[in-house]
């Protein structure tokens, strides 16, 4: 410490902050003055969200239309048969006023265990990128759907793309008793992502090419480059409706985007009227006791109606008020303890 | 007729036979062993302290850390991930942390064993002379083998257990030093039996040696270091044997030539071996709690993987089977095979909850702390440069949590420095004890050509006294010192310097030589001291040696003029009660040493009886009489011949010894005691010197009562076994103070008494239970080994952590034996040291390490542990949940990548720095208020049951991390990676909310990891969701784009918010009600200080009731007829008490509650 240090004092510990524990700190003191008021600040923040989130949802229009045919009256009971191939059924309904667009059509299934582990890895990632290798000996991860009875490959391969949804779906507008096509848009309802980079169709033309020796996935109609008869570019593993199957729902009730409908008459919504939704009834459910079901629904700046987030907000928030009042209570029993 | 009896009766138990110079018979029985198999008998001389060698070090090493239930769950880990059917993450995440684990630790224990090699091979390879044909030949240690004969130079440590044969000393007299074994600096000697002294000393030594063909039969190896019971047999002899000719291994030859012996017992079968105690590996308290913790959490999680693969085996028959695109899926189509896959996978995917980075962390933070410990400026010792030293790193917590303290008395308590300080000669009181030992002037004795300093006492009036001859008084007194005692005269640089059996002689005969009456040397029969510079010669007559019953000595001796002068010293009741009648001076005399004895010196009585020739005549021709007797009653003659001689003194005077503190140790005490520790003292000393010291260190108060060994033995025999009864018998003794029954008592034993609680197990209970409502316990006279024997009654019967400190060899094991071992830098070797867990300079360190680092070390492994089971569990058990929604097909919620930075990097940083930083109170507030120990001794912070709240809490939180998001996203087009990030982001942010209301002092460091933690989230998120990575490797890095989407949609975030505070809410409320409690409060934490003052300040001002033992025997009688000295105490005291010990609680509790 003084002049004197000698040299022999070289076992000295260093005089600094951190080694002596000394380091400058900021200890908050916080008091029932404070933390009473954030509670109840922070309760008013969440009762606000919560408010807002539910009036935006509750303002939000949703259509939404079971076509399992599961009972006898149902439109599709006919088509609910799994021994019925390529059955047809339509939906009627009615809007009694405008549904405001963009108007947003989901399928929806519930009871479907999409995020079933073996389930959901059961595909090829390196030949959904279209690595040609892959085409030739899917991985072994896709069994048992990597091989047909024949011993030759299926392309695209695994349990995950052979399940694909395959009820294709036709809106009209009944105008006059004449059907009025409403026009859906299939484009850009898959990830950027998806499209642009994690699936790619192998680089060969035609595409058709590319898949010699290789066989469609067994409950497939058709071949994955003939997925789309209307528009050769959407064929292949860059199908959008194939992107948004093989992108997993996250729990067993979901809905998947169909289509968007933005264009023409309807680019504002659909008008009140009378409409017709034509089904190519093909996806079985019934056999695990799922539904299929349509959704109409138009978006906010919190995507589709969601009413359970609103609600936990409100109820959170209350419960940070009642809290903050109980603290109250408490202190005030605490500081005035004789006037009880 | 007699010794053939003895023989009969001694020659039980005696089985262990020594044939001198037979090195053929003793090495054919050599101890040999072989893995763990050991057959023969005699242990050779070589030390193996080491563990390891080149071909059992990896498979020992491996077999120990597997020991290890962690480790061992962590390998069943690896394997598990390896197996590519249920691997749900990458074997190398867990599998290199493992092998970093395991080699750190191997290569630690490697290390220590490398020193243990080397101070091995420096002990075997000491050199020593062994008599090898008809030759001494200087070998080393590890060749001495049983039989052999050696020969021990002066300041020699002896290598084994010998007998002394012969010495060059008359008598063969051998005096040894035995600081090694009880810590005593004093010397003791030891003589060779009477016929082999005769024997061999009379001839060349050599030759008759290596003729020496005595055989040696005695006891088998055991750890009493005071006893031996053995024959020499001898030329058709036999001679009885006993410790004192027995030379043990670890002392040191002094004042001694050589001194030649034979070696009875070698290497562990030494009886300082014997004593050393196993090693064994310490665990702490909160380690305990965190492995029952881990157990918990091992079993809950087997136990869930269990239900979910029955659940997942049910939905592969029922669910599966049904559906036709999951069908195939069934593994074989067997809904059983696919449910014992799942079960693996589900322990794989669930084992994050236990993962291996909290044993790597924990290690991290012990170290940290050890560090912190050595950096200490406050511990470091300037004299001698050295820093406090944690030499176990993983028992930090456990300073903080500390109940009893066990602590040596010489070189821990005390300097082992005794000081001349004050005398009263003839009623006169000369010296001052007020002014400390450094700041006594000192005195002009440039006049005595003996004088080489070391008298701390200021009396210029008598030096004048003595010197001018007026007092025949002062100058008899100072004969008395001179003369009166068995100390040898050692020359270095001209001035005699003493050795002499108690360090109180060498104080009391160095300052005689300073004040002008110098021993000069003493042959068989004579003394030579000089006078004022005077030679005379006293003929010496008869030696009344000093035992522990008489407690004193005398010496009569011849003048040079013909007359003959007793000289006494010895303790105040017997000379006492020995004094002529009408004795000048007495009451004065009897008033100094009150006052001697309040100030705790050390107090001796000198006394001189004038013997007349007749009377020596007849009483020596007694004494002869008595010397031809047999043993056993020459004792009752001699002890009656003594009395007889020493009646009818002259007092002349007091001595009063100051035994040197060290410095701070009353400081010390009195605030371990006000944290609520209990201080106990064990010692090799005297019972009064133990007391003594009890008293000046503040262990004892002046009214501490003593409950000594009749008083404690009536209570423990009482035949109700049961303490209820004890306790009435107890009240029933104390009646006339029943209110300071308890804190005012101190239990005082000894180590023969000890060991009747051998015998007598049930004691132990009773005499925790009487203890832990004392003020303290003192042991005098104990062995190493019952010194660990009061550490291990202690654990037994009580749930408290022990501490024991000490500075010596006979501290080792006691050392090791408490839950904590801290020793004290001395000046003798550095055995405790070596032993110890902590090593500290200075006793008074202790309170800073106790109380700032112990306390903080526990606040934050506490801290922690329950954060860190926290954050695991609650992000891990997830996927309980979330298998109800997944067919239990242990389906992963989270991205692989997360799963590995969520403990690394997400959430270590901030906890690792509250682990480093974290403060209750700042290092002079927990020195101020030692209550807030409290609470480590409560194990308030770390108990099971806040463990097991802490994982319930992650129940909790998990629930909500899984079911709020579950809510939200059900039934909508959001996917898996979505929900995935958003519950990645809501754990990450509930994790980082947590350690924020945990975090109470926020350094930099804090500030800048929590902010680091979080942005360090989005950006891996991001980093890992890339494409540049996704194209390096898609199947690692399969999240692409998943963290753009969801890091830009507000459903996300507003779901990740409330999810989180929702998560931590409990916390947060809990929190929260405590301020608005603690606040309250806050006037009541500052009204403590004064309070403790006051309670100071009152101790202070008591009036002692402590008096010389004399006195005090005398008042007590004087007490069976008037109780009021005690009756105006409970008046004054026990209210201060009250106050304190009623305020103590809230805040101690109000300070950690809040944390």
């Amino acid at each position: 410490m003084n002049k004197k240090e000698k040299p022999e004092a070289e076992n000295r510990p260093d005089n600094t902050a951190f080694t002596q524990q000394r380091l400058p700190a900021w200890q908050p003191m916080l008091s029932a003055g404070i933390v009473i008021p954030l509670f109840l600040i922070i309760g008013l923040i969440f009762i606000g969200i919560g408010v807002a989130l539910f009036v935006t949802s509750r303002d939000l229009q949703v259509l939404e239309m079971d076509y399992t045919g599961m009972e006898q009256n149902s439109p599709c009971f006919s088509c609910s048969d799994p021994d019925q191939k390529n059955c047809k059924c339509t939906l009627d309904f009615n809007l009694d006023k405008l549904f405001e667009g963009p108007v947003f059509f989901y399928y929806a299934l519930t009871n479907y265990f999409q995020n079933q582990r073996s389930y959901g890895v059961s595909k090829d990632d390196y030949q959904l990128s279209g690595d040609l290798d892959n085409f030739k000996d899917p991985d072994s991860t896709c069994s048992p759907y990597r091989y047909d009875s024949n011993n030759n490959p299926i392309v695209p391969c695994g349990s995950l793309a052979n399940s694909m949804f395959n009820d294709t779906f036709k809106l009209y507008q009944l105008v006059a008793g004449t059907k009025k096509e409403v026009p859906l848009d299939g484009k850009g309802i898959a990830w950027w992502t998806d499209y642009n980079i994690k699936y790619r169709n192998p680089s060969v033309t035609p595409l058709k090419n590319a898949f010699n020796g290789t066989v469609k996935p067994l409950f497939w109609p058709r071949p994955a480059y003939e997925l789309d008869p209307t528009d050769p570019a959407n064929n292949g593993f860059i199908n959008q409706d194939f992107l948004v199957w093989m992108r997993r729902a996250a729990l067993p009730n979901f809905r998947k985007l169909y289509r968007r409908i933005t264009e023409g008459d309807y680019s504002t919504g659909l008008p009140e009227g009378n409409y017709s939704l034509e089904i190519s009834y093909n996806y079985p459910v019934l056999n695990f006791d799922g539904r299929k079901k349509v959704v109409f629904t138009n978006v906010s700046w919190m995507g589709g109606k969601n009413e359970f987030l609103g609600i936990a907000y409100l109820v959170i928030g209350s419960l940070c008020i009642v809290m903050s009042v109980v603290m109250l209570i408490v202190y005030a029993k605490f500081k005035f303890p004789e006037e009880d | 007729m007699a010794p053939k009896r003895t023989y009969c009766t001694g020659y039980n138990g005696l089985t262990w036979d020594v044939k001198a110079n037979n090195r053929h018979f003793h090495r054919e029985k050599q101890k040999k062993s072989f893995l763990c198999f050991t057959w023969g008998r005699y242990a050779d001389n070589v030390t193996r302290s080491y563990k390891y060698t080149v071909l059992t070090f990896l498979p020992l090493t491996l077999f120990e850390q597997f020991q290890r239930v962690a480790n061992l769950y962590f390998l069943l880990m690896v394997v598990l991930q390896c197996v590519p059917a249920i691997s749900s993450v990458p074997w190398y995440i867990s599998f290199i942390p493992l092998v970093s684990v395991l080699s750190v630790r191997a290569i630690k224990d490697l290390a220590n064993d490398m020193t243990r090699r080397r101070s091995d091979s420096a002990i075997n390879s000491r050199p020593c002379d062994i008599l090898i044909s008809q030759r001494f030949e200087t070998l080393q240690w590890q060749d001495i083998c049983v039989g052999d004969i050696l020969r021990i130079h002066k300041d020699q440590v002896i290598p084994a257990d010998l007998l002394l044969l012969c010495s060059s000393e008359p008598h063969s007299l051998s005096y040894v030093e035995t600081a090694d074994i009880d810590g005593e600096t004093n010397l003791k000697y030891k003589q060779a039996p009477g016929v082999t002294h005769n024997e061999l000393t009379s001839t060349p030594s050599e030759e008759s040696l290596s003729a020496f063909d005595g055989t040696v039969l005695c006891e088998e190896p055991n750890n009493r270091l005071y006893t031996f019971r053995g024959q020499l047999h001898w030329r058709g002899q036999r001679i009885l044997l006993d410790s004192d000719h027995i030379l043990l291994r670890g002392t040191v030859l002094r004042n001694t030539e050589c001194a030649y012996g034979i070696a009875i017992y070698t290497g562990t079968d030494t009886k300082i071996l014997k004593n050393c105690g196993k090693l064994r590996v310490k665990k702490t308290r909160t380690e305990k709690v965190l492995n029952k913790a881990v157990i918990g959490i091992v079993l809950t999680v087997l136990t869930s993987a269990l239900l979910l693969s029955i659940g997942g085996g049910l939905f592969a028959s029922q669910v599966m089977e049904q559906t036709e695109v999951l069908a195939a899926l069934v593994v074989d189509g067997n809904p059983a095979y696919s449910g014992f896959l799942v079960y693996w996978s589900y322990i794989i995917l669930l084992s994050p909850a236990m993962p291996i980075a909290l044993y790597i962390t924990f290690e991290m933070i012990h170290t940290v702390h050890s560090l912190f410990i050595r950096w200490d400026l406050n511990m470091y010792w300037e004299k001698l440069d050295k820093c406090a030293e944690a030499r176990n790193t993983s028992l930090n917590e456990e300073l903080g949590q500390v109940e009893y303290l066990l602590s040596d008395k010489t070189g821990t308590l005390t300097q082992n420095v005794l000081l001349f300080r004050q005398c009263c000669i003839a009623g006169e009181v000369y010296g001052d004890v007020s002014v400390s030992a450094e700041d006594t002037k000192p005195m002009d004795l440039s006049w005595n050509p003996y004088s080489c300093g070391g008298l701390f006492m200021s009396a210029p009036e008598l030096v004048q006294k003595l010197r001018g001859q007026q007092c025949g008084f002062s100058r008899e007194f100072f004969r008395a010192l001179s003369l009166c005692h068995t100390a040898m005269a050692q020359y270095k640089n001209g001035a005699p310097v003493y050795q002499a059996a108690s360090p109180d002689e060498e104080a009391l005969v160095g300052a005689a030589r300073e004040l002008g009456w110098a021993f000069i040397s003493r042959t068989r029969d004579f003394i030579i001291i000089s006078e004022l510079g005077v030679q005379r010669q006293y003929q010496l007559l008869a030696l009344l040696d000093f035992t522990s019953k008489r407690r004193r000595m005398s010496v009569l001796v011849r003048e040079p003029e013909g007359g003959l002068k007793l000289y006494s010293k010895g303790a105040d009741i017997v000379i006492l009660e020995r004094l002529q009648k009408d004795c000048p001076h007495q009451e004065r005399t009897e008033i100094a040493l009150e006052v001697f004895s309040e100030s705790c010196l050390r107090t001796l009585c000198v006394a001189v009886r004038s013997v007349s020739e007749e009377v020596w005549e007849k009483w020596s021709k007694s004494l002869s009489q008595a010397s031809e007797m047999i043993l056993s009653e020459r004792e009752v003659v001699l002890d009656q011949l003594y009395d007889e001689m020493e009646r009818d003194l002259l007092l002349l005077g007091l001595t009063a010894i100051e035994d040197r503190l060290q410095e701070g140790v009353p400081e010390t005490i009195a605030m371990l005691q006000q944290a609520g520790l209990k201080v106990w003292v064990l010692t090799g000393d005297k019972k009064e010197t133990a007391v003594n010291i009890g008293y000046a260190c503040k262990l004892l108060d002046a009214d501490t009562r003593l409950l000594e060994w009749h008083e404690l033995r009536q209570i423990l025999q009482s035949p109700d076994p049961q303490v209820s009864f004890s306790k009435a018998r107890q009240t029933e003794l104390w009646a006339v103070d029943k209110e300071m029954a308890g804190t005012k008592t101190a239990v005082v034993l000894t180590g023969p008494e000890l060991a009747e609680f051998v015998q007598k197990p049930e004691w132990g209970a009773a005499l925790m239970k009487l203890a832990s409502q004392c003020q303290s316990v003192l042991c005098c006279r104990v062995t190493p080994g019952q010194k660990a024997d009061i550490v291990k009654l202690v654990r037994k019967h009580t749930k408290s952590i022990t501490l024991s400190i000490g500075d010596g060899a006979n501290d080792v094991n006691m050392i090791k034996t408490a839950h904590v071992g801290v020793g004290l830098v001395g000046v003798e070797g550095g055995q405790a040291v070596q032993n110890a867990d902590f090593s500290l300079c200075q006793f008074r360190f202790l309170q800073r390490l106790l109380l700032v680092h112990g306390h903080w070390s526990y606040l934050r492994i506490s801290v922690f542990l329950r954060y860190f089971l926290f954050k695991t569990c609650s992000f891990a058990l997830v996927h309980i949940w979330f298998g109800l929604f997944n067919g239990f097909s242990s389906q992963s919620l989270y991205e692989t990548w997360f799963i590995a930075f969520y403990t690394v990097f997400y959430t270590s940083n901030p906890i690792l720095c509250v682990a480093f930083f974290e403060k209750d109170a700042n290092a002079e507030d927990c020195l101020k208020y030692p209550e807030l120990y409290l609470s480590g001794q409560k194990n308030e912070l770390s108990s099971p049951v806040m463990m097991l709240m802490s994982l319930l809490y992650a129940v909790y939180s998990s629930l909500i991390l899984f079911f709020i998001p579950c809510g939200v996203f059900f039934n909508t087009p959001f996917d898996f990676q979505t929900m995935s990030v958003t519950v990645a982001m809501a754990a990450t942010f509930a994790a980082t909310i947590e350690i924020s209301l945990q975090t109470k002092h926020w350094t930099k460091f804090n500030i800048a990891s929590v902010c680091v933690s979080v942005i360090m989230y989005f950006l891996c998120t991001k980093i890992t969701h890339s494409e540049r990575l996704f194209k390096r490797a898609q199947k690692d890095y399969y999240f692409i784009g998943a963290a753009d989407k969801a890091f830009i949609d507000p459903v996300v975030w507003l779901t990740a918010l409330l999810t989180a505070w929702t998560a931590v809410l409990p916390s947060v409320t809990i929190h929260a009600f405590n301020v608005i409690r603690k606040g309250n409060d806050k006037h009541k934490v500052h009204s403590i200080s004064p309070k403790a003052v006051e309670l100071k300040s009152q101790l202070g001002s008591q009036t002692s009731l402590r008096r010389s033992s004399f006195i005090r025997r005398r008042a007590m009688t004087a007490n069976e007829f008037t109780v009021t000295p005690r009756g105006s105490f409970p008046s004054t005291v026990p209210p201060v008490d009250q106050k304190v010990t009623a305020t103590k609680p809230t805040t101690a509790s109000d300070a950690y509650s809040f944390l």
